[in-house]
């Protein structure tokens, strides 16, 4: 070690960071050797001047700022950050989106139509049956009525009907053949003239040519059988011919009609 | 809080605990700030670049990678200023030429002195120097900042060292 001077040790000596070995080492060369305890002196100097060394301060200014820049930072982490917006989709497809959200309504609104016109339908139909099934059972009460113009009400109710039932026949041949009342019995004759060509108005007719007296009731039922061409009528047609009873205009009437039914 | 390396505090800032920066920035600004007037000899540009260099850490925070603070700071510090003279184009006018500029203040001769020893220095010699001497950045950190070893460090603070010492007492 004695001609290995140790000036390259010697900051790192004043550093105080020489493991004991190297620091006994260069203790004792340093004992020995002028140049190197120069050279200490002189870096000794040197360190003092860094130590002496009076950092300067920065201004206010710079703590303001870094703690606005750092409170601006804060605000901004607390901040929403807002998706990426979505990319744009072309015109075309934007259009194709449009049309089948068109389609798709005008097809929810005819289906939600057509469901509510059945439905609608429907219940028409039901209503209708059920004022029917009303009409029929307010006639048949009205035509038992005791008084005669409810029971003539009830009779008219026969133009409600397009396509009266059996019971609604009955009471109306019933009313023909059995009611005290002319009028009544001439209201029930016009409602079943409208339904001449079934049998059973026929029948009720020719039976009631036998028993009507009313004579403007018996020209009608008259009249009506000549047009019917009803042969079955020939018969009590006669019979009134021999009644003593029967007008003599009704007479005439029968006599008058009775070669066109042929 | 005060008590935890400067490592374990930056960890917390980077997690997103800003409020833990306050105590680095304490600890730190007057090193940086004083590095880069050595450097530069101004006080206002480095005022601006102190700011700049800690809102940088506010910014990229999440790119710390827990080594040392000390290093990632003044690697930041480093680049700060050698940006700075390159964009204004006058990185070799500026440093290699650079005159302490004596303020008059009385007590401060000695350290004008060294300033001006200093300023005799490469940028490259004075920058180790002041790093080293003056916020007494250890070996190991200071090749981790200039991508070197300790030992390799070692020796040429050394020799700056004595480079120095040559300069400083000769204008005494």
């Amino acid at each position: 070690m004695k001609n290995n001077h140790i000036s390259d040790l010697i900051p790192a000596y004043l550093d105080g960071i020489l493991d004991e070995n190297t620091l006994k080492k260069v203790e004792e060369h340093l004992s020995q050797c002028p140049n190197c305890q120069k050279e200490l002196e002189e870096m000794k100097t040197l360190f003092k001047a860094f130590d002496d060394d009076v950092p300067r301060v920065p201004t206010d200014r710079l703590r303001n700022k870094f703690e606005e820049a750092l409170h601006a930072e804060k605000e901004n982490l607390g901040k929403v950050v807002p998706l990426a917006p979505k990319k744009k989709s072309n015109w075309a497809t934007n259009l194709l989106k449009v049309a089948a959200s068109i389609a798709l309504l005008v097809a929810s609104f005819q289906m939600g139509s057509l469901f509510q016109q059945k439905k609608v339908d429907g219940d028409i139909t039901a209503l209708k049956d059920e004022t029917l099934q009303m009409k029929q059972t307010a006639m048949l009460s009205l035509m038992e009525n005791q008084s005669a113009s409810k029971r003539i009400q009830g009779v008219n109710y026969i133009e409600e009907f397009e396509h009266p039932d059996e019971a609604i026949i009955q009471a109306l041949a019933n009313r023909l053949l059995h009611d005290e009342n002319d009028n009544v019995r001439l209201t029930a004759f016009e409602a079943l003239s409208k339904f001449s060509a079934s049998d059973t108005v026929k029948s009720v007719f020719i039976k009631a040519l036998g028993k009507e007296k009313n004579p403007s009731i018996q020209i009608g039922i008259i009249e009506m059988l000549v047009q019917i061409q009803e042969k079955k009528a020939i018969a009590p047609m006669k019979k009134l011919l021999e009644q003593e009873d029967t007008q003599p205009f009704i007479k005439e009437q029968i006599k008058a009609v009775l070669p066109k039914i042929t | 809080m005060e008590a935890l390396s400067d490592e374990i505090l930056m960890q917390k800032v980077a997690e997103g605990n800003l409020d833990v920066l306050k105590v680095l920035f304490d600890r730190h600004h007057k090193h940086v700030y004083n590095f880069l007037y050595k450097m530069s000899g101004d006080s206002m540009l480095s005022e601006d670049l102190t700011q700049d260099i800690f809102y940088k850490l506010i910014k990229y925070r999440s790119s710390y990678n827990n080594g040392s603070f000390v290093s990632w700071l003044f690697t930041i510090a480093r680049n700060s200023l050698k940006s700075h003279f390159t964009r204004n184009h006058k990185y070799h006018d500026g440093l290699d030429v650079l005159e302490y500029k004596s303020d008059g203040d009385e007590g401060v001769e000695d350290y004008s002195q060294l300033q001006q020893a200093l300023n005799q220095l490469d940028p490259e010699d004075r920058e180790l120097i002041i790093l080293n001497r003056f916020k007494e950045i250890r070996y190991e950190e200071l090749a981790e900042i200039m991508g070197s070893t300790p030992g390799a460090m070692k020796t040429k603070v050394c020799r700056i060292l004595k480079k120095l010492k040559k300069i400083y007492l000769e204008s005494l």
